[in-house]
């Protein structure tokens, strides 16, 4: 009896040490994500809103984990430039050791970080950055969601020549990759369609003033579209001296400005009138009536009580998306890239997701267009 | 015995032909051992950086704290030095050390030409003049797309050739330590020549030429002359440090030669202590080492850097060099006592 007991004992306290073990390795497989963001210098708005879309989605996630998995942050400021993203990048792998990376948002940083994780061999998750060199030709360990420059570009040409009968227009650009590459992709794919280009017109982001490039706008006859490519700031001026030389529709005129994504949500009430029929491209549509987004724009809502803007919906896609890749069996940097890239029709709050063979996504419903209204309201145009 | 005697003495011994040896030997060793301290990419990758914000801060000090130029567009001969040797890499196809002799000469010819006509200057004036040289050639570099890519930036852009004897590779500088050890190596060289250049009859003209022009004019020193000379090293040794770092990140894009730039390196060479040589090299480290120290910090990083450099200006203002004098000479008052 006295043995039967000592052996029942010996037994209980074995499973329930194997028990406490199992919990404590159930408790420990955490899927560490490092995030490369512009938190300092003039992208740090960037960085903010990211954070704000990444610790929401972590919140939620980590209510109930994902097989077993729990999910930690990590951030870095990578600033927006090659050199202090090199320097985050190699911090992140070497200290913190994440199983995926998201971020940069500037492509410059980008582009300097990739070749970092292609050596690492760690995935790069990538939402923010336009340029079409970091999918083409890319590497294999590199991701983006967001449509790049290209698809962007010729969706926002053949909209502006098919839907809006354009085919007189001037591009303004600031002078970085990302804007010479919008504009360039733009005027190749409306000239081939028929189209003209009156003037191309580039300019430096220290430009605070845009009277006389309004002026030579207005000079230049019959304008029916103006793509526009530049930050919310050099935005704002621009839409209010071509209003004020009479060019767009803000300002009794018939041109009308249209953009890729540049500009944030609540350019219009800061614009006024100025940005009267002003269309264009944005990555999140907050009217969007798919569960997955409602139930973001509520989520958000209530933790921050604002509007989510695309950079946050950004920022939880891409978490979301890690969630998804490790409920279908990723686990380490390795299984989680070939997650990524076996990823179909994943529906995210900013549109579907589904990777080229050079990880680009290719579903164009994560382009998705808005008109602003003469209250500076805006309507989606549900043009894809 | 004063205390101004005491410096002095303190002073002499330090800079003794044999503490200067032994200095250079513990600078060798620093250098060798530290990439064997921090083994991981992430410092070798800051210890390559701190090597080339070095080369530029003794550049800079060399025209400022010895020839008394107040030159705020140093940032634009490390963009020449990058720009011209990855172009001529990139487009002609010449082999990297030829690249970057021609990169060093083409930023020291700049310096020439712009001390040539800034020669006249001084103060505020030549800061003016120099800031809208840096700006002149950051527009350059932006808006000449067809020579530069501008914006668009060159990406992928290769290290130094290895290091091959008899078919052997001695070093190959795709590895973060042999890049350090050549930044590095090249560091302590140029330290050496400025090192000989100052305390020759050379730093002794540039010396007299920025404490009283006029007197110096009138002992029959050639002023423009030298200050020209001082302008043309600074500006080379910031080539090379431009060629170094395209080679190093792999990424050239215009901005990363912007005036702020100028800037950073300025704020090395007067945290370090201006005229000293030894202080810039402190102040190049100290300031590329405490932004990273600080990430634990998050988003209070910036801050607590801004306030420690204010910090320094307000209470050390003859720099690193200064505080380190400072507690030298108490060291030997109590040694003495």
């Amino acid at each position: 009896m006295t043995r039967t007991l000592r052996t029942l004992c010996t037994s209980v306290a074995a499973i329930g040490l194997l028990t406490i073990g199992a919990v404590a390795q159930a408790q420990d497989k955490t899927i560490k994500i490092g995030a490369l963001f512009p938190m300092s210098g003039p992208g740090s708005y960037f960085g903010t809103q990211d954070k704000q879309g990444v610790e929401l989605a972590l919140e939620q996630i980590n209510q109930t984990g994902v097989n077993g998995y729990k999910f930690a942050v990590h951030y870095e400021d990578s600033a927006c430039s090659p050199l202090p993203a090199t320097q985050a990048a190699k911090r992140l792998i070497e200290q913190f050791k994440p199983d995926v990376i998201i971020g940069e948002e500037c492509s410059d940083a980008t582009l300097a970080v990739m070749p970092i994780v292609e050596q690492a061999k760690v995935p790069l998750l990538n939402a923010g950055s336009s340029s079409i060199k970091i999918t083409q030709p890319g590497n294999p360990w590199t991701f983006r969601i967001m449509p790049n420059e290209v698809m962007q570009g010729i969706n926002l040409a053949e909209n502006a020549y098919r839907r809006m009968n354009a085919r007189r227009a001037v591009l303004l650009f600031e002078n970085t990759n990302a804007g010479i590459g919008n504009a360039q992709v733009f005027k190749e794919n409306f000239t081939r369609l028929g189209g003209k280009v009156l003037a191309e017109i580039g300019f430096g982001r220290d430009v605070n003033d845009f009277t006389a490039i309004a002026t030579r706008v207005a000079g230049l006859g019959e304008v029916d579209v103006i793509p526009t490519y530049t930050l919310e700031g050099q935005g704002l001026k621009i839409t209010q001296a071509l209003a004020q030389a009479g060019v767009t529709k803000g300002g009794g005129g018939n041109a009308i400005q249209i953009g890729t994504i540049w500009l944030p949500f609540g350019f219009e009430q800061k614009a006024g009138k100025a940005a009267l029929g002003y269309i264009r491209i944005v990555q999140f549509d907050p009217t969007d009536a798919r569960p997955v987004a409602r139930n973001f724009v509520s989520a958000f809502k209530a933790k921050y009580n604002t509007e989510p803007t695309h950079l946050n919906a950004h920022a939880y896609d891409q978490i979301m998306l890690i969630a998804d890749v490790v409920k279908r069996g990723g686990k380490d940097p390795e299984t989680i890239r070939e997650g990524l890239a076996a990823t179909k029709n994943y529906s995210g709050v900013t549109g579907s997701v589904e990777f080229d063979k050079n990880n680009q996504n290719v579903k164009m419903d994560t382009i998705h267009y808005m008109e602003t209204k003469p209250d500076m309201s805006w309507v989606s145009l549900k043009w894809n | 015995m004063s205390e101004t005697v005491f410096a002095q003495q303190w002073l002499g011994k330090a800079t003794s032909s044999r503490a200067r040896f032994l200095g250079y030997l513990t600078a060798v060793a620093v250098i060798v051992t530290l990439p064997l301290v921090f083994n991981d990419t992430y410092w070798r990758t800051n210890l390559t950086v701190c090597a080339i914000n070095v080369l530029l801060a003794i550049g800079l000090d060399f025209i400022l704290g010895y020839a008394g130029q107040l030159n705020l567009g140093h940032s634009a001969f490390y963009g020449l030095g990058a720009y011209v040797s990855t172009l001529l890499i990139v487009k002609l196809a010449v082999p990297f050390w030829l690249a970057f002799v021609a990169g060093v000469a083409f930023a020291g010819l700049a310096g020439t030409f712009l001390s040539l006509f800034a020669v006249r200057l001084r103060g505020h004036y030549l800061a003016i003049a120099s800031l809208g040289f840096a700006v002149i050639v950051h527009q350059i570099l932006l808006n000449w797309i067809s020579l530069t890519q501008g914006p668009l930036g060159i990406y992928g852009i290769a290290p130094p050739p290895a290091l091959v004897v008899d078919g052997t590779v001695i070093a190959d500088f795709r590895n973060l330590t042999a890049f350090f050890y050549l930044v590095a190596g090249f560091a302590l060289l140029s330290f050496l020549l400025l090192s000989q250049l100052v305390r020759s009859p050379v730093g002794e003209t540039l010396t007299a030429i920025r404490e009283d022009e006029v007197s110096a004019a009138s002992l029959g020193i050639n002023a423009a002359a030298w200050k020209v000379f001082a302008f043309g090293v600074g500006s080379a040794i910031a080539g090379a440090a431009g060629c170094f770092y395209a080679s190093f990140v792999g990424t050239l894009v215009p901005d990363a030669f912007f005036i702020t730039e100028a800037f950073n390196i300025l704020a090395m060479v007067i945290v370090g202590g201006m005229g000293t040589l030894i202080g810039p090299v402190f102040g190049a480290v100290l300031l590329t080492i405490l932004p990273e120290v600080l990430r634990g910090l998050g988003d209070l990083r910036l801050v607590v850097y801004g306030a420690a450099l204010t910090f320094v200006v307000l209470f050390i203002p003859g720099g690193m060099a200064q505080a380190a004098n400072a507690v030298g000479e108490r060291l030997w008052r109590r040694r003495s006592a």
